[in-house]
């Protein structure tokens, strides 16, 4: 799959389809501000972002040159927006949100121009003109109950389930953008009144999970950037999730990782502990049992993240997180409170949280804790 | 008459709009949503500070206001009183919320109903703003730094004074879409080809928070709600409508109450008072930020267990309502009620909602238009 002349290949053909942008890639960088040279350096962080050798960065340069060849339709079902929302504010300077308007968006409710009818004919004409070829998103559960009447979209009163299965059909690539159309999401929370699932549920094609609540816009565009240069799926996980993003726990890398090591844990919010930077693990932190980047890549430009801001991570790039990581301000390993729905609860968590690495972080935490004089 | 069914999107989620017209002119409205989530339903029986965590996810788009409300909403409940280091900055997040939210509304849903406009220099001011965002809560859309008791970040006095140069910066920056004296070249560009005296409605209003400069002019006792025929709950106050959101509550500011005298609760004064509430935003945290005493607490642990509370803030499209029963730390029952609940509720023809009132008497063809400048949340509806 490495085979860099192959990549090139295929970036070759795709040259030869017909782009929808106005003009060439650099020549809007260009326009921006941008040199050569910040291009090919932001080519080479997304390189390792991808988790690909850095001798790709020219590749992936030519990649984001020919992404207005490859049509994208996004879907928006049962879900709070946010997952565009981070999308809208992609990364720093400017070079990945520029990327992101040349991507040839064939349809996207909130960014596009047209509306109502409009939009619902332009979707159509979409669908059909570029038939097998189309990269489907969709952000947003899938509601089930009641043959999916819970969500109906469009003119003709479509159920979502009706809507995303008919445009899975077609797609070449299908990408579930954030934790709602991975897994269901927070509408999917017990006791999912609208049977909420995630897209990989109702359809019966491969689907890329791009989970988070919500996902970085790294994630977002890192993913779509690896299907356009390879024209296929990237590696992934046991849930779907690209393993370059999702390859490593949060607790791997985060900065408040010595801490934990030395046994210095915040017990209380608004204490020294907490003034002092301590682990968050003891105020609920579920960053030991969750797989992303968060750690590594942070939000809004590289700004801050969750832990940054004194509070633990939710867990929410982990299947049935709603329910598996609550409460969320205590720790896994004490259960305070018997769940909300105990018994489908501790199902979930026996099969997708509570690994033995799980527990023995518990135990590290509770044994650290006696040890550290300052208890 | 004719009725005919339009689908208004781009305005996060999506809305149905039936037109009962007489030729062009809209004798009636009805107004449907049509997706439903169940949020309340699934806070039941969980500790009460799951709330902060699931909340923000009842809307992408002013999810920050409903993460305030619900620390706010279980405060009330529980009694607790927070420093006033964490409401200053609760306040500047909320601020800051409003802001990125007006100007993406005018930017991306409102001008390209009638003209195309190169948007990317407002997603760049919103992008900005979110940034600031960060800085205190850690990350934007949807964190939880602030839970019942105060927040959980501990801001440096250096990054106290950042936020506040990022702030000025803004400011200054904002003057070229609206200017403090009220002149914005692209309201003048979008009024081209538009009538300024359409749209207008009911000329009621109402304010229940009382959060950053806002003042209530009602009480949260007498809102009450009220099923419809499609997925959406009517909100009235005493059984009557009235019009929430930024012109409700900055109409005695004297430069916006000009324009209104002038052009009464028409689009016009509606949009107007929208952009340039962004300006007494700034204004206001600016000011606000000063106050701050950082050797404060962030966080005081709440210590009972049982509780009641209601509660309203000014979200970005209006007064937010928060209910909560705690019983035992748990969530007995939780209700919201959302701003477009009141401005896009579906009246009948005896009364009115302010939104079915703009629309009637006017032509057709403004009709999308009228109806995004009350902005929208189909998301927030269907929570
Ligand atoms: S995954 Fe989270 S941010 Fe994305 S739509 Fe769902 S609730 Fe919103
Ligand atoms: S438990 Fe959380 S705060 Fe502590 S080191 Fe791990 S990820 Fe960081």
């Amino acid at each position: 799959m490495l085979d860099v002349q192959k990549v090139k290949q295929r970036i070759a053909e795709l040259r030869k389809l017909p782009g929808i942008a106005s003009k060439p890639l650099s020549e809007i960088l260009e326009e921006n501000g941008f040199t050569r040279r910040d291009f090919l350096k932001w080519s080479g962080t997304m390189a390792v972002a991808l988790g690909l050798p850095a001798s790709f960065a020219p590749v992936v340069a030519e990649a984001a040159e020919v992404s207005d060849r490859l049509p994208v339709i996004w879907l928006h079902l049962a879900e709070c927006t946010g997952c565009s929302e981070s999308l809208l504010r992609t990364d720093a300077p400017t070079i990945d949100n520029l990327i992101f308007n040349y991507i040839n968006l064939e349809y996207h409710d909130t960014i596009m121009a047209a509306a109502g009818w409009q939009a619902e004919q332009n979707f159509e004409e979409a669908v059909k003109k570029f038939k097998g070829r189309y990269i489907l998103c969709v952000e947003g559960g899938v509601p089930t109950k009641d043959n999916g009447d819970f969500l109906t979209i469009g003119p003709e009163a479509e159920t979502g389930l009706e809507k995303v299965r008919r445009t899975a059909k077609d797609a070449k690539a299908i990408i579930s953008v954030g934790t709602c159309s991975s897994f269901g999401g927070i509408q999917a929370a017990y006791p999912n009144p609208t049977g909420a699932v995630g897209v990989h549920k109702v359809v019966n094609k491969q689907v890329i999970n791009v989970p988070g609540c919500p996902p970085s816009d790294r994630n977002i565009v890192g993913t779509i950037m690896y299907v356009i240069l390879f024209g296929q799926l990237p590696a992934v996980d046991n849930f779907n999730r690209p393993k370059f993003a999702y390859g490593l726990r949060i607790h791997d890398l985060c900065e408040r990782r010595g801490h934990f090591d030395a046994g210095e844990f915040v017990e209380e919010f608004g204490s020294q502990e907490a003034m002092n930077g301590f682990c968050l693990y003891k105020v609920g932190c579920k960053g030991p049992y969750t797989f992303n980047n968060c750690s590594r890549e942070r939000f809004n430009q590289h700004t801050s993240w969750p832990v940054q801001a004194g509070h633990g991570c939710i867990g929410c790039s982990e299947p049935d997180f709603w329910d598996s990581m609550a409460p969320y301000e205590e720790p896994l390993a004490n259960h305070k409170f018997e769940s909300v729905s105990a018994d489908a609860t501790a199902d979930k968590v026996g099969i997708t949280i509570l690994t033995i690495a799980g527990v023995a972080i518990a135990a590290h935490a509770a044994i650290s804790a006696i040890k550290n004089p300052k208890e | 008459m004719k009725i005919t069914k339009k689908i208004i999107t781009k305005i996060e989620g999506e809305a149905t709009l039936k037109l009962h017209k007489n030729q062009n002119i809209i004798e009636f409205a009805e107004i449907e949503f049509w997706q439903y989530r169940g949020i309340e339903d699934f806070l039941k029986n969980r500790h009460y500070n799951d709330a902060s965590v699931i909340n923000p996810r009842v809307c992408g788009i002013c999810g920050h206001s409903h993460l305030i409300a619900t620390a706010e909403v279980i405060e009330n409940a529980l009694k607790i009183k927070i420093t006033k280091k964490a409401k200053i900055l609760r306040e500047i997040t909320v601020g800051l919320e409003i802001i990125q939210n007006h100007i993406k509304w005018f930017y991306l849903t409102l001008f390209p109903s009638i003209k195309d406009i190169d948007y990317f220099k407002a997603l760049e001011f919103s992008r900005d703003i979110a940034k600031i965002i960060a800085l205190i809560a850690g990350q934007f859309p949807h964190n939880s730094y602030a839970i019942a008791g105060g927040i959980t970040s501990d801001l440096t006095n250096l990054e106290i004074i950042k936020i506040k140069n990022f702030l000025l910066k803004m400011f200054e920056r904002y003057q070229e879409i609206m200017n403090i004296e009220g002149y914005s070249k692209d309201l003048e560009i979008l009024f081209e080809d538009i009538p300024k005296n359409i749209g207008k409605s009911l000329n009621k209003f109402l304010v229940l928070g009382n959060n950053l400069f806002f003042r209530a002019n009602g009480e949260i006792k007498f809102v009450n709600e009220e099923k419809t025929s499609s997925f959406n709950k009517n909100a009235l106050y005493n059984d009557k409508f009235y019009e929430v959101g930024p012109l409700a509550r900055n109409l005695k500011n004297p430069l916006i109450n000009k324009i209104y005298e002038e052009h009464k609760d028409s689009v016009y004064t509606r949009i107007f008072a929208r952009l340039y509430e962004v300006n007494l935003i700034f204004e206001y945290l600016i000011k606000e930020i000063d106050k701050i005493d950082i050797n404060e607490k962030n966080f005081i642990k709440p210590r009972n267990k049982n509780g009641k509370g209601k509660i309203s803030i000014e979200a970005p499209r209006g007064s937010l309502i928060h209910e909560i029963e705690i019983e035992n730390e748990k969530i007995k029952k939780y209700n919201i009620i959302v701003p477009t609940q009141f401005n896009l509720a579906n009246g009948n023809k005896q009364n009115l909602s302010p939104a079915q009132a703009a629309l009637i008497n006017e032509d057709e063809k403004y009709a999308d238009f009228i109806f995004k400048c009350f902005d929208i949340c189909a998301i927030c509806v269907s929570h």
